[in-house]
């Protein structure tokens, strides 16, 4: 299987390189893998989620994400990147004054797909997060899990080859976290996605094959 | 309501800014046909000894246009009633050449001074007259006018773009969240401003209307009954056609600059 993520020897740090965050990572992530990162608050988890969308790029080392080089990635390939990811967050990030369908087809009206098929998408993934009939509501007026069913279903809207998601059940309750979980584990095991997920936990009842790394004091590694 | 206010917040100063810039071109056209009347009727008297034509005045100075000959005739058939013909046309003879002689442009006391200047060196002019006191008083009036103009919409223009800042402020305040989403999705620069521009292009589309409605109601209704001379005889000066691809010019690159310069400020941070 080929390798959608490739660290050779990375470093990551804000400051403008004053303040190293992760040190001399070095890791692969195999096409169709569901990886969870977890370390303690603080460590440089959603540091290292973030340099694989290139919201931060490596200070030192090597990042190849599908096949892009992120220390020289050009503007215009690091867009074309992002079109072909599906990011989720922990504070959801929906845009509050478009519907809910709306914001669940924003990677389509961003790669300039035709209204029926955002309308045709927007109908089958309200039924893939069991939100239907909530198409035409604002983001405000659903419950936190609704909320983020809506981020689950945005990110997975384009079909995209890697899912990033930054803490998904940080603010949830127990029920709303396993209906993320369970469409998380959909995603990798129906759709094929490779999965990359920055938590503190990891859930007690997990359905597929998954890999663990964890960041302690800048350094990355797996546990076996 | 809130909607409402938001577009009267950048549809006011900018209309506040077009209709400063439609008052400097109209008020620009109307002291520029005062200045242009003004010339018309400035004259400078040359006496000559012995005839000159009129490229010989312009070889004097440059800023001389029209140079017209007085017929000596009629003056001299007035204060010669009731003498020979043989003694009219001895005082004929013995008269020097009267010229008034016309400007190019209107020119401030001290350059007509340089005028005369150049002319009384030529040995051939006898004496200039320039009229020097009531054209200093119309020449001051018409620079104050123009100075007066150019600072007050020098001050609404400077006070509307200040709001202008303002309203994009706002604006990178609402947009941000939206913007920077769109960005870490993959959207091109253009499409993460789309919603702005749409908004600022909308609202500049009613300032500029109503900027052109404004002037097209006081040219056609106003200035016809406003018993101003110069304007009733040439109400053209007060709104062109022209004027509405210059509105809509300006009222479209001030939504350019500031959608530009929101979405540049709501870049996402990348650290190194």
């Amino acid at each position: 299987m080929s390798n959608v993520i490739t660290t050779n020897r990375m470093t990551l740090a804000y400051d403008k390189g004053e303040k190293e965050i992760i040190r001399n990572a070095t890791f692969r992530i195999k096409k169709g893998e569901f990886v969870f990162i977890t370390g303690p608050s603080g460590s440089g988890k959603s540091t290292l989620l973030k340099s694989f969308y290139g919201q931060i790029i490596p200070k030192q080392g090597d990042l190849v994400v599908g096949g892009l080089e992120m220390t020289h990635v050009s503007k215009k390939n690091l867009q074309k990147l992002r079109t072909h990811l599906g990011i989720i967050f922990q504070d959801y990030k929906l845009i509050n004054e478009w519907t809910v369908a709306k914001n669940i087809v924003l990677p389509l009206i961003i790669a300039g797909y035709n209204v029926d098929m955002q309308q045709t998408q927007a109908q089958r993934l309200l039924k893939h997060v069991k939100l239907e009939g909530k198409g035409d509501m604002y983001p405000l007026q659903l419950s936190g899990g609704e909320q983020q069913r809506v981020g689950v279903a945005r990110a997975l809207s384009k079909t995209p080859f890697l899912i990033l998601a930054d803490e998904p059940t940080g603010n949830l309750d127990e029920y709303s976290s396993n209906v993320i979980w369970d469409l998380m584990e959909n995603a990798c095991d129906q759709l094929g996605a490779t999965v990359v997920v920055v938590t503190h936990r990891i859930p007690t009842i997990f359905n597929i094959p998954y890999r663990h790394f964890i960041i302690e004091n800048g350094g990355i590694h797996e546990v076996h | 309501m809130k909607s409402i206010k938001h577009h009267l917040m950048f549809i006011l100063p900018l209309l506040a800014i077009l209709l400063g810039i439609e008052s400097f071109m109209v008020f620009g056209r109307v002291t520029a046909s005062y200045g242009e009347n003004l010339k018309k009727a400035y004259t400078i008297l040359v006496v000559t000894r012995r005839p000159m034509t009129p490229e010989a005045f312009r070889k004097i100075d440059t800023n001389i246009d029209r140079v017209e000959s007085v017929e000596k005739r009629s003056i001299v058939e007035q204060i010669a009633q009731g003498m020979s013909n043989a003694s009219t046309q001895e005082i004929l003879k013995s008269l020097p050449q009267f010229y008034t002689v016309r400007l190019n442009r209107y020119l401030s006391n001290a350059q007509i001074d340089v005028i005369k200047k150049h002319l009384t060196r030529d040995p051939n002019v006898r004496r200039v007259e320039t009229f020097g006191q009531a054209h200093n008083a119309n020449y001051n009036l018409y620079m104050l006018i123009r100075a007066a103009l150019w600072m007050f919409v020098g001050f609404m223009v400077f006070t509307s773009l200040f709001l202008v800042v303002k309203q994009m402020e706002i604006w990178q305040l609402e947009h941000r969240e939206r913007m920077q989403v769109m960005e870490i999705l993959g959207a091109s620069s253009v499409l993460r401003s789309g919603v702005l521009f749409r908004i600022a292009l909308t609202d500049a589309l009613i300032a500029a209307l109503t900027t052109i409605g404004v002037f097209v109601f006081l040219r056609y209704g106003w200035v016809a009954g406003s018993e101003i001379d110069l304007l009733v005889r040439k109400q053209e000066l007060f709104f062109q056609y022209k004027d509405v691809f210059v509105l809509f010019g300006i009222a479209l690159l001030i939504v350019l600059i500031s959608v530009v310069l929101v979405s540049r400020n709501v870049k996402e941070v990348r650290d190194v």
